[in-house]
């Protein structure tokens, strides 16, 4: 298939809809489909070959932050050219009521089109004082992804449309081949968390309770914690004793992340609420980290009912300390479940979630001419 | 010569502005129907991967749900699919040879049929209901699109995305 994608965020800034977009194309191109990237760039800007620059990036405050976007008749004009150089069987833009590259290639399309939200937000303030402008783009677009459930819901809701949930999918590749950092996991047993451990849904204490009963038993036991906040307060909660066998990484980058779940034995989410799909524990998945995991819905699907993992009731500390003690006990069954856990992630891999996309462009694309396509490649073909 | 120049150009104007509507209005009604086609296809092909299934396994009560969805008549049509989508819920679909694939498969490809369909259903409906569309009678060529009103064809336990059972056994077999 050919698949003219647009992003409205220029690549030189790094961000989640950015490495979305990046994400899905390598997939799709590893697929087989042709892909052509439209994006705000400078025509000399160092950019992967499928992408094609729209022009200089104009920075533009937006929803309180600062998005580098092109619009305007320039832009328009390259859009237009894109398009019909491109032939697309289907074109797949985000964000499209961003005012972007997003929405002048939506109301240039003449073809099917497919659009992805991944922010909760109900619309962009210019098109709220142009509703007549928002149901024109509404109408020419075919099909509706939302990455997560309060993306959808604003679809369902305030915009009187459907929408297919799809998340976003996890560079398994990324994290199954990362370095360890020097020094780790060790001998004596490593435990992992990542995330904000002030913030009381991520239950960090439940965590910190089960390690200081465990690193009073266990001499050579440590903790890795990464994620935003201060050293200080971070060690403040731990007594005296146990204090130097923590590590705080503070707030890490994507490819450190991989390194540090990599630097685990066992990743611990003791999350008590609040996760909608579990994105850290698919990537301790597929670093083939193995995963303890309080009961949380989400965490159950993404641990297949606890085969991928081990679970423990919500909140309950002294479970989590008995659960930890057997596994760091148990390198067999560690093993076991680290290999159940690398199965189950392939669900979550980028050609999965790709394919998934794949069978919306096909929906599209039917409700336009209405020829029913093949399965034929709604499916990973043999050997990719 | 002042107020003929100013009628021609509101005159112009406004058939543009006709024009352009009817273009649309043309677009979402041409879009409902090729997307009930396809909603229409992807029934079909899903009714008949469930009889397949059914055979396979003996099950009588969801070969003769697949059998009625097939045959039905327009206006039987929901309830038929219902129907199906009901035994479909309550036959366990673990196995992971094709027959069962192609019916998980198809499955999807029906929810994401069916809401593309009210989608372009509640476009082309809201067009109808403009007051320059109706004046003008621009959509009286079009037959009025209708929703097809079926229960969220969902099957439990192979969720459209999130369940890692599916995918998971698709990607193995591949």
């Amino acid at each position: 298939m050919r698949i003219g994608i647009v992003s409205p965020y220029s690549f030189d800034v790094p961000g989640g809809v950015q490495n979305h977009i990046v994400d899905l194309a390598e997939a799709l191109i590893g697929l087989g489909h042709e892909v052509s990237v439209l994006a705000p760039a400078d025509e000399d800007a160092d950019l992967p070959p499928y992408v094609v620059p729209a022009g200089r990036a104009v920075r533009f405050p937006y929803n309180g932050s600062v998005a580098r976007i092109s619009f305007g008749p320039v832009s328009s004009a390259r859009v237009r050219r894109w398009l019909s150089r491109g032939e697309f069987d289907v074109l797949h833009v985000h964000e499209p009521f961003v005012l972007s590259l997003s929405i002048l290639a939506v109301l240039s399309s003449r073809g099917p089109v497919v659009a992805t939200f991944h922010t909760a937000m109900t619309r962009s303030r210019a098109l709220a004082a142009a509703q007549g402008m928002l149901q024109v783009v509404m109408e020419k677009i075919t099909a509706r992804i939302a990455v997560s459930e309060p993306a959808r819901k604003v679809q369902v809701e305030h915009l009187g449309g459907g929408a297919v949930e799809i998340p976003n999918g996890v560079a398994v590749a990324k994290f199954a081949h990362a370095e360890p950092l020097p020094g780790w996991p060790g001998k004596g047993g490593t435990l992992g968390f990542l995330g904000r451990f002030t913030e009381s849904r991520k239950g960090f204490p439940i965590l910190r309770t089960a390690f200081v009963t465990l690193a009073r038993q266990r001499p050579e036991l440590r903790l890795l914690v990464a994620g935003p906040g201060d050293r200080d307060d971070l060690y403040e909660l731990f007594p005296a004793d146990v204090r130097d066998r923590v590590e705080f990484l503070g707030l890490v980058s994507e490819t450190d992340k991989a390194r540090m779940l990599r630097s685990v034995d066992i990743y611990v989410a003791p999350n008590t609420g609040g996760e909608s799909f579990g994105m850290i524990l698919t990537e301790a998945m597929s670093a083939g980290t193995t995963v303890a995991a309080s009961d949380l819905d989400a965490f159950r699907r993404v641990l297949d009912g606890g085969r991928a993992g081990a679970i423990f009731p919500n909140g309950d500390a002294p479970a989590l300390t008995a659960l930890l003690a057997e596994l760091l006990d148990d390198p067999a069954r560690r093993r076991e479940l680290a290999a159940a856990a690398s199965v189950a992630v392939k669900a979550f891999d980028w050609p999965s979630v790709a394919s998934r996309v794949l069978e919306v462009y096909a929906a599209a694309i039917e409700a336009t001419d209405g020829r029913v396509m093949d399965e034929e490649w709604s499916e990973p073909r043999p050997g990719t | 010569m002042r107020v003929v120049l100013g009628v021609v150009v509101v005159i112009a104007l406004l058939s543009a502005y006709l024009w352009w509507t009817a273009h649309r209005v043309q677009r979402v009604h041409t879009r409902a129907a090729s997307a009930g086609r396809a909603l229409d296809q992807h029934l079909l092909r899903r009714a008949a991967a469930a009889a397949v299934v059914a055979e396979r396994t003996e099950t009588v009560e969801l070969y003769a749900a697949a059998r009625l969805a097939l045959d039905a008549v327009p206006g039987e049509r929901e309830a038929a699919e219902n129907d199906l989508t009901r035994q479909l819920a309550s036959v366990p679909l673990t196995a992971t040879d094709e027959a069962t694939r192609t019916l998980v498969a198809t499955s999807r490809r029906v929810v994401l049929a069916r809401q593309v369909h009210t989608d372009t259903v509640r476009d082309a409906l809201r067009a109808r209901r403009r007051p320059v569309v109706r004046v003008f009678g621009l959509a009286r060529s079009y037959p009025r699109p209708e929703y097809f009103d079926i229960v969220e064809p969902v099957l439990t336990d192979l969720n459209v995305v999130v369940a890692p059972r599916a995918p998971a056994a698709a990607v193995e077999a591949a």
